[in-house]
């Protein structure tokens, strides 16, 4: 799995995501979310509504890929994208990250993240942007 | 399926009053793929329009699996629409008469295709704007479902009447 940094990881709880989801076949459905709580450095947790998990369960049972796309300000401030693999247990959907994109407009967008060294990743948002996560 | 008002005035660029909104495609084997988009627009009251500025991801997807969902990211202010339906990308080099969904692409692209011209984003901050906006097309998706995607009511037709 994916190690979040500490600017990723704000983004996400403090914003939440739109969780993009899809059949086996490749129609896709999106709920929102507007916040999280990181389970571990790797797994971020959402809790949905009764209507949210009608709308999704059936997708995550056949396919449990999940993509995650900050919301609200974060939309703006936090150009990252998640994917993983999801599960729902109760009223929470858990998404265990396997991947961190880039989707900073420009150059950089879709550059893979996960797949730098961590440091360089810490590096590479200190020279891009002045915050550690969304106002508090 | 034709947007009403609300809808138009939402998806514009925020300088305009419009939001930022996240683009979901998928592969065909079902890999989604979730990206903010911030030039939007709507034409002919059905088809929304965001400037491609080399989405790769979204361009594979849409070439294998032509369908993509759009959500409003920020600010939302209550309006919590899912808008669902057939997308492609087009571009220049498209034969003359090429059309999509019932729209001519020369028509979009040559309203749309210079986005930059258009629409200067002067109120992007400095430190997340492109250093140079690179349009390579035009990201169009059909309204043909739109959606609650609200906590409470997601999943739940929207009237467009409203």
């Amino acid at each position: 799995m994916a190690k979040l940094t500490p600017r990723q990881k704000n983004w996400l709880e403090g914003t939440g995501a739109h969780i993009g989801t899809a059949s086996k076949n490749g129609v896709p459905t999106v709920i929102v979310v507007d916040k999280a709580t990181m389970v571990d450095d790797s797994t971020v947790k959402f809790i949905l509504s009764p209507k949210q998990i009608q709308l999704v369960v059936k997708n995550l049972n056949e396919n449990p890929r999940a993509s995650l796309g900050p919301g609200g300000i974060g939309s703006i401030r936090a150009a990252y994208q998640f994917k993983g693999k999801s599960f729902i247990i109760g009223n929470e959907l858990f998404v265990e990250i396997e991947e961190i994109y880039s989707t900073k407009p420009g150059p950089e967008a879709g550059l893979r993240l996960d797949n730098l060294a961590y440091n360089d990743v810490l590096k590479f948002e200190a020279s891009r942007w002045a915050d550690d996560g969304p106002p508090r | 399926m034709k947007l009403n008002h609300a809808m138009k005035d939402a998806l514009k660029i925020v300088g305009k009053g419009g939001s930022v909104v996240h683009l979901t495609t998928c592969s065909l084997e079902g890999i989604p793929n979730t990206v903010g988009e911030r030039f939007i627009t709507v034409f002919n009251d059905e088809y929304i329009l965001i400037a491609d500025m080399f989405a790769q991801k979204t361009r594979v997807n849409l070439n294998e699996n032509p369908i993509g969902v759009i959500t409003l990211a920020h600010p939302v202010k209550g309006r919590t629409w899912s808008f669902k339906g057939p997308a492609t990308i087009l571009q220049e080099g498209l034969p003359s008469d090429y059309e999509f969904e019932g729209v001519k692409a020369s028509e979009i692209l040559k309203e749309w295709g210079n986005w930059a011209e258009k629409e200067p984003p002067s109120e992007v901050p400095p430190d997340i704007r492109p250093p140079v906006l690179v349009q390579r097309g035009v990201i169009t998706l059909k309204v043909t479902e739109i959606t609650d995607y609200s906590p409470e009511n997601a999943g739940n037709p929207i009237n467009t009447a409203i």
